[in-house]
């Protein structure tokens, strides 16, 4: 065999080599891309009753949303309410100009979003051993100081602020603690 | 060898120096901020309505420290400053701080006159107006316009300004 007749069969078989490699990577994409998790494979989350969220969506409000904080889009654990970040303009559908205070129920809505979907698996996990260490949550340890927070500690262990949230998360919820709770920041 | 060890010394504060001056993030958000307005020379006076912790933050370098500082107006419609206006904030701790403000509306407060435990309350008190409650509460940002931008919207109240009815908004 020649040299020359080396080197074009070399570079022929290297070229075929390279299709090939290109139809298995595109096979391979191609199986990847028609693999999508089973729709009964999704994470279930054992979520915290949202009927009752209202008085502790009002507190983190209070506490928690200003706009220097979690009351910044940018910010996660993304809180709106009437003294903070709107979801929407005074006049727009779901804020009437008339009471242009108050949080709205898509506000709220927003709000258990960014709560539940803070830590989702851990928040399942608190709900389903009913609150029983709720310390888990990253929602209430910073607020308690155990972890750094820039906004500082704001609860302390066993106040009307920590017993709305827990009470909250334990199925029990006590309006009345975050009615006291929200009382003593105005 | 005494020499060397202070000229090593030397040469790791520098480097320190410089390393807390690379900061992309404060950099940017000083950037934004834009040039000087024409006429106006650094100082008390300067960029009205701009958030002065970015650039005076205490960092490596940074003009003189703030703790709080702010621009008020006078109107909710228009950029009149609101010179000689009183603001009185109260920290979390109980203690408070006033400070009022020159003829640019600004306003400003050095760690050694006031360093505040958030959350903060602020009000502002006005000759010939109502005092203005700020309706939350200041969260961790010693600077005013830090959230209080304009135009009003959704995610600002917009600029601090003295209402008649003597509640902000």
């Amino acid at each position: 065999m020649s040299m020359r007749s080396f080197f074009t069969r070399s570079s022929r078989s290297s070229r075929l080599g390279g299709l090939a490699s290109l139809c298995a990577l595109l096979v391979l994409c191609s199986v990847n891309a028609c693999n999508v998790p089973a729709s009964d494979n999704r994470v279930v989350v054992d979520a915290p009753d949202q009927a009752t969220f209202a008085p502790v969506s009002t507190l983190l409000e209070l506490r928690c949303g200003s706009l220097d904080c979690h009351g910044q889009s940018s910010r996660n654990l993304r809180l709106y309410g009437s003294k903070g970040l709107r979801l929407s303009q005074v006049g727009d559908a779901g804020r009437p100009s008339s009471e242009p205070d108050l949080t709205t129920d898509a506000e709220r809505n927003e709000n258990y979003l960014s709560v539940v979907g803070l830590e989702p698996e851990l928040m399942s996990q608190v709900v389903r051993e009913g609150a029983s260490n709720p310390l888990r949550l990253t929602l209430l340890r910073k607020p308690l100081g155990t972890e750094n927070h820039k906004g500082g500690t704001l609860f302390t262990e066993g106040d009307d602020q920590m017993i709305c949230v827990t009470s909250w998360l334990a199925a029990q919820a006590d309006a009345d603690a975050c009615k006291r709770a929200k009382d003593s920041h105005r | 060898m005494r020499h060397h060890n202070a000229i090593l010394g030397i040469l790791m504060g520098l480097a320190g120096a410089l390393a807390l001056s690379c900061d992309p993030v404060h950099d940017n958000g000083v950037d934004a901020l834009g040039p000087e307005t024409p006429g106006v020379p650094k100082g008390p006076r300067h960029r009205p309505g701009q958030p002065c912790i970015v650039c005076h933050d205490g960092s490596f370098g940074s003009p003189p420290h703030f703790t709080v500082a702010g621009t008020i107006y006078l109107n909710i419609g228009d950029l009149t400053p609101a010179n000689g206006a009183t603001v009185t904030l109260k920290s979390a701790d109980g203690n408070g701080a006033t400070a009022s403000t020159n003829e640019a509306g600004n306003f400003y407060l050095s760690p050694q006159q006031f360093t505040p435990v958030y959350p903060m309350k602020v009000t502002v008190d006005y000759t010939g107006r109502k005092q203005a409650v700020m309706g939350g509460h200041v969260g961790r940002d010693g600077s005013c316009a830090e959230c209080h931008t304009d135009p009003a919207g959704p995610a600002s109240a917009g600029h601090v300004f003295v209402p008649v009815d003597g509640k902000t908004p």
